[in-house]
């Protein structure tokens, strides 16, 4: 509010106008900071580093200083709303089944208390396989997979409506192997909770 | 006849298609408090929790207002008060994970925290304001423009 009357104040004043502010924040999860551009249409600013900002003024973006204590005020509500991030959760399989192994019980167990903690929620369910057999066992098998794990999501209460599933076969593993490797790693369900 | 009946069909598919495209919700709304209102074909929808979002609706917060919205692509945005944002193109394939994405940030405060697209398109989600446009190849970020509400 405070900072909406100082923009007021501001821009009244000759030469004070900026038009907006663009900040990196840093990563909310861990994991590297990415980067924005600012283009202009003359000019393209590369910001990379947390609390890196530019301001638009008069038409042309520059980058510019802004303190972290101006910054969590001036974005502490759209900060407050933001929602619990996506997250994914991996689950999986005895070989050749559409059973969990009895390891993915305590995966399956967080990944459901995380499915709880959020007001509303979709979550994508994704059954893989390994490349042992052919193409359309495969298929079948990695559609049952994530069957399997849908089942358990309704029965434990979860919104049927929310949840999407969708099975792809040995086409698509998750540690690319060659032909006819048993690999345990790509028996499995990936699951979306956002 | 039987051909006039299939052309008619044919005309029905090639005509319902892309709008059914188009209709695919691209976000769901997460959180809302104060006073949010989605604009969409003329109208005016108060958000509220497990609302989902459609290509060209506005988020238009009130000076008590924020909301905070997912996309299929797992980008996050949350809004503050004051704020106008217009989800101008939104395209997704969750086979490959690629698509683009522009959002037009008129006014207010967005925070961004952004998902798959980026990740595997950089520089395909693009936020414009009214003096620049912002590229976004995989962060965590915010934009404030200045209005004159």
């Amino acid at each position: 509010m405070r900072n909406l009357a100082l923009a007021l104040i501001c821009a009244v004043l000759a030469g004070c106008t900026r038009e907006a502010l663009f900040v990196v924040l840093p990563n909310a999860e861990g994991g590297g900071t990415g980067a924005i551009t600012v283009d202009d249409g003359k000019t393209v600013t590369t910001l990379d580093q947390p609390y890196a900002a530019a301001e638009a003024r008069s038409g042309s973006a520059v980058p510019v200083e802004e303190s972290r204590g101006n910054i969590s005020v001036i974005f502490r509500r759209a900060l407050a709303a933001q929602p619990a991030l996506p997250h994914h959760f991996r689950l999986y399989f005895i070989i050749g089944t559409d059973r969990m192994t009895p390891e993915s019980a305590a995966a399956y167990r967080s990944m459901f208390d995380d499915i709880k903690q959020r007001p509303v929620y979709q979550i994508e369910v994704i059954g893989h396989t390994d490349t042992l057999g052919d193409v359309r066992f495969n298929q079948t098998l990695s559609l049952e997979r994530a069957a399997a794990v849908h089942e358990l999501l309704v029965r434990d209460g979860a919104d049927r409506a929310a949840i999407t599933i969708a099975g792809r076969g040995k086409l698509d593993p998750v540690v690319p192997t060659a032909d006819q490797v048993a690999e345990p790693r790509n028996r499995c369900v990936i699951v979306t909770v956002r | 006849m039987r051909t006039v009946l299939w052309a008619a069909a044919a005309l029905l598919i090639a005509t319902a298609t892309p709008h059914a495209a188009e209709m695919l919700p691209i976000a769901q709304v997460k959180n809302s408090t104060g006073q949010v209102v989605i604009l969409r074909s003329g109208g005016r929808l108060p958000a509220k929790a497990g609302d989902v979002l459609f290509v060209s609706d506005v988020i238009e917060t009130g000076p008590d207002g924020a909301i905070g919205i997912t996309f299929v692509d797992n980008t996050v945005f949350s809004t503050g008060p004051n704020s106008q944002l217009a989800l101008d193109a939104f395209e997704f394939d969750s086979n490959n994970f690629r698509g683009s994405m522009l959002a037009d940030m008129r006014q207010g405060t967005l925070a961004v925290v952004s998902g798959d697209i980026p990740r595997s398109s950089p520089g395909a989600l693009k936020i414009k304001t009214p003096t620049a446009v912002l590229g976004v190849r995989g962060t965590t970020f915010a934009v404030l423009v200045y209005g004159e509400r």
